[in-house]
This record gives structure tokens, C-alpha cells and sequence, in this order.
């Protein structure tokens, strides 16, 4: 049993101050448009064995968190299918890579909301109580509750999990950041869609004493988790 | 002066509406705040505080004919909102729900058209009287300002829009925060006095005097028929 978190650049959180009722799990748009077959992702051509690779670790971090009966926050990204929320350059940009955002895919609509494509994967589903950000960019607190949420359950500390490490879940971690939550990133519960820049979001984050917060792994977190 | 593509409500308060000259109909958005049975209808949340529903369900018919006119206008924009809270309440502040319950019976307790003022229950629903038709955009707010933790000004930006019409529940409350609100973000907002309602008439009054101080405060206000006038000029030139 260990009291301190294997973390880098410091052992998470600053004031090892980690409760059950303090520290939420945030899982980022782990849905099949960015790691299932047929999705965007898998449209636009990119290796998805890199966004699958978090699937099982998270799943054991969930299962754990569940269990001590911990704070459980999923998010996904998604439009309104009158798309009176997609930035018309974001729809350009991503027709420009053949996978336009609300055009027709194999997964139904893309990044649309209630399409099967948009939905969280069967393995990391949200169970009842869970809530579920539903977000149209890439921050989990830009338009969205989830802030609300966090402040009215008394949440100080975030474990980010989830998908893209350099896209979706460095922007809430950048958001989070600045509004004072303390943050930590479990490494092998993230990917990428280049391995590269997957690596150069973890790095960056250590810099400056951990200028955006801490970088661990599901093994140590786990064993941290043993002590609450 | 009307032109074709363009509004100006001449005869509003303290100002003729827009204050920098008339607005194109494509930069205007409707905002109908929280017409839910929650704040009108009979076994609603505010009935059940034994507060007199007439004054509240008297807005229902001019915002009808509101609402029929921006129907008519398909380049501008309609918003309904609805006040409610995630089924496990964890978008509800604690002092929130204590200050509900005092008056009982409590946000999240049963009530004759079920959860109080939760998402997916009967009585959050917007009365079907007023209810949104295909394509327009509904807000669901767990405030009572509409920008709070919505995407309302994330849309309201895609879309160009600078003005807002507003009209609804309940003037002291919710739509007044949703004025000062979007007032503080730049728009230029207009409320329809005879389509919002106080739980206190009083109360409503007093919001059209502080809207009209120092020369437009949060904006200007104006009765629906005055916007209707302008709207149906508005038309004849057109023709």
C-alpha cells in the first residue's frame, strides 16, 4: 500500500489531498467515431489499433473507481443534427479529409448526436448515475455543464482518460487547468491518432513543474487507490 | 422606416428599438423562456405553491401570435428554453434545492405531473400550446440565465445573431437574468411586456422600470402588438 502517487513531474496531487468524493474519473470521448470500425476516425483513414489501446486499461480504472463508489464523468463529442452548432470552418476542415462532420458515414451520420457512430463503445458504457457531457468542440467545459457539476459535487482532483491524448483531452485538460482543478493524465489510458504527438502531449505536460498537472500510469493509480 | 429585409420597432421603450437603427430579420432570434407546465399549467411547480396561475398563462396567447409572425420569417431564429435539472441532480446546487423545498415540494420530489423541474418529466415539458416546432433550437438550462452552462452562445455566434426578442417566465427571474445575461455579452435585447409574467405583478413592473432606466439599461421593451405592427409593415413593403 502506498500514500503517495508514482507521478511525474511531482506525486499527485500537489497536496495529497485524494479523497473518494473529491477525485472524479473523466473519461473523454471514448465513442466509435474515434475508435470503432466505420467511424471518423477510422474514416479518415488512421490506424485505430492507437485509439484502442486505452480501452482495456480504462475499463480497469472504471471498474475500480465503481467499485470504491468514486465520481464517474463521461463526455462525448457531438453536434445537434441541425448542426446549428457545428463552426462552419470545423465542417469545411473536415471535408477537406473525405469524412465531412454530419455527412452520411458507415456508422450513421458523422460526430452527429444519436447516431450509432457518436455513441460510447459498448465496453466502457455509462451505467445509470454516470453523467454524460454531450460537448461540440473539443473542451469538455466549453458550452457544456460540466464545470456546474464538478463545483456542485465538490470535486477538486480529475483523472483524464480517453481520446484524442493531443485533441480532446489536452484541451480539457488546459480548461480544467485554468479554472484551478488539479489534473492528472493516465498515459496508457490515452491515444492518439500519431504516436508521436501522443508522446510530445505527455512531455509537455511535465514542463515547468507540471504546467498543466500530472502524468501517471493505471498500475500506480490503481495501487494509490488501494489506500483510500 | 421599415426596409424589406429589416425591423425597427418605433414606438418601443425608452427607445426606438434597435437603438443603432433597424436590424436584418437574418440577425434576429426569438427567445421564448421556460413555457414549461412547470410554470404555467395546473399541478405544475409553481401551482403547487398556491400562486395564482392567470397572470403567467395570459402571456400564452400573444406569444402565439409572435411566434406565428417569426414562423412566417424563416431566416430568423427561434429559441425555446426549458429550466431543468439531469434526472441524478448533480447539475443542482444544494442551497438550490433547500430554498425549493421550503416552499415544498422540493425540486426533484414527485409532484402531480411528476419529478419537479427534471429533465424528461411531464411537468418539465413545454406546454403544447407553445410548443417547438421542427428545427427550432431548444435550450435546456439548469439556471435560471439561459447562457449559463449552455451552448446558446456558442449557437447564437455560428449564427450571426446581435438581437434578441424575449418573452416568457418568469420576468423576475428567469427571463430577466437571460436579458442581463445576454445585455453583458453585447446583444441588444428586447422584451415583449404582455408576453412574460411575474409570480407577483408587481415584480414585473418593477423589471420593465429598471430595463427603461438611465436610457435603456438592458435594452428597451415593447407589447407584442407594437412588434407585430412592425413586423406586418415590415411585409407590406416586401409585397
Amino acid at each position: 500500500m502506498t500514500t503517495t502517487l508514482n507521478s511525474r513531474p511531482y506525486a499527485w496531487p500537489w497536496d495529497n489531498n485524494l479523497g473518494r468524493q473529491n477525485t472524479a474519473l473523466v473519461i473523454i470521448d471514448m465513442q466509435t467515431d474515434f475508435c470503432g470500425e466505420g467511424g471518423y476516425v477510422d474514416t479518415m483513414g488512421y490506424d485505430l489499433s492507437l485509439t484502442r489501446a486505452p480501452i482495456e486499461p480504462i475499463g480497469r480504472l472504471l471498474a475500480r473507481f465503481r467499485e470504491l463508489g468514486m465520481p464517474v464523468i463521461h463526455t462525448r463529442e457531438g453536434h445537434r443534427p441541425d448542426l446549428s452548432d457545428l463552426p462552419a470552418n470545423k465542417r469545411w476542415r473536415s471535408q477537406q479529409i473525405g469524412a465531412g462532420i454530419g455527412d452520411p458515414g458507415p456508422c450513421g451520420r458523422i460526430l452527429v448526436r444519436g447516431e450509432p457512430g457518436w455513441d460510447i463503445i459498448p465496453e466502457l458504457y455509462p451505467r445509470d448515475g454516470e453523467p454524460i457531457i454531450d460537448k461540440p468542440g473539443k473542451g469538455s467545459f466549453y458550452a457544456t455543464d460540466l464545470e456546474l457539476i464538478l463545483r456542485t459535487r465538490g470535486i477538486q482532483n480529475i483523472v483524464l482518460t480517453g481520446i484524442t491524448t493531443d485533441v480532446c483531452v489536452h484541451t480539457t485538460m488546459r480548461d480544467a487547468n485554468d479554472r484551478g482543478f488539479e489534473c492528472v493524465l493516465v498515459e496508457d489510458c490515452c491515444g492518439a491518432t500519431d504516436q508521436a504527438n501522443h508522446d510530445h502531449a505527455i512531455k509537455m505536460i511535465q514542463m515547468q513543474g507540471g504546467v498543466f498537472g500530472a502524468v501517471t500510469d493505471s498500475e500506480s493509480l490503481l495501487e494509490r487507490l488501494e489506500s483510500l | 422606416m421599415n426596409t424589406p429585409d429589416t425591423l425597427l420597432v418605433p414606438d418601443a421603450r425608452p427607445y426606438a428599438w434597435p437603438c443603432l437603427g433597424p436590424v436584418a430579420s437574418e440577425r434576429l432570434a426569438l427567445v421564448v423562456i421556460d413555457m414549461q407546465k412547470d410554470f404555467c399549467a395546473p399541478g405544475g411547480y409553481i401551482d403547487s405553491q398556491g400562486v395564482d396561475l392567470r397572470p403567467a398563462r395570459a402571456t400564452i396567447e400573444p406569444i402565439q401570435r409572435v411566434l406565428a409572425a417569426f414562423r412566417a420569417k424563416p431566416e430568423a431564429l427561434v429559441i425555446h428554453t426549458r429550466e431543468g435539472h439531469r434526472p441524478e441532480l448533480v447539475d443542482l446546487p444544494a442551497n438550490k434545492q433547500w430554498r425549493s423545498e421550503q416552499v415544498c415540494p422540493g425540486i426533484g420530489n414527485d409532484g402531480p405531473l411528476g419529478r419537479i423541474l427534471v429533465r424528461g418529466e411531464p411537468g418539465w415539458e413545454i406546454i403544447p400550446e407553445l410548443a417547438p416546432a421542427p428545427g427550432e433550437i431548444v435550450i435546456d438550462k439548469p439556471g435560471k440565465g439561459a447562457f449559463y452552462a449552455t451552448d446558446l452562445d456558442h449557437i447564437l455566434r455560428l449564427r450571426g445573431i446581435t438581437h434578441l426578442i424575449v418573452a416568457g417566465l418568469t420576468t423576475d427571474v428567469c427571463v430577466h437574468t437571460t436579458i442581463r445575461e445576454a445585455n453583458d455579452r453585447g446583444f441588444e435585447t428586447l422584451i415583449l411586456r404582455d408576453c412574460t409574467a411575474a409570480t407577483e405583478t408587481r415584480h414585473r413592473d418593477a423589471i420593465f422600470t429598471m430595463t427603461e432606466m438611465q436610457g435603456g439599461l438592458f435594452g428597451a421593451t415593447a407589447t407584442s402588438d407594437q412588434l407585430l405592427a412592425a413586423l406586418t409593415s415590415l411585409t407590406r413593403i416586401q409585397e
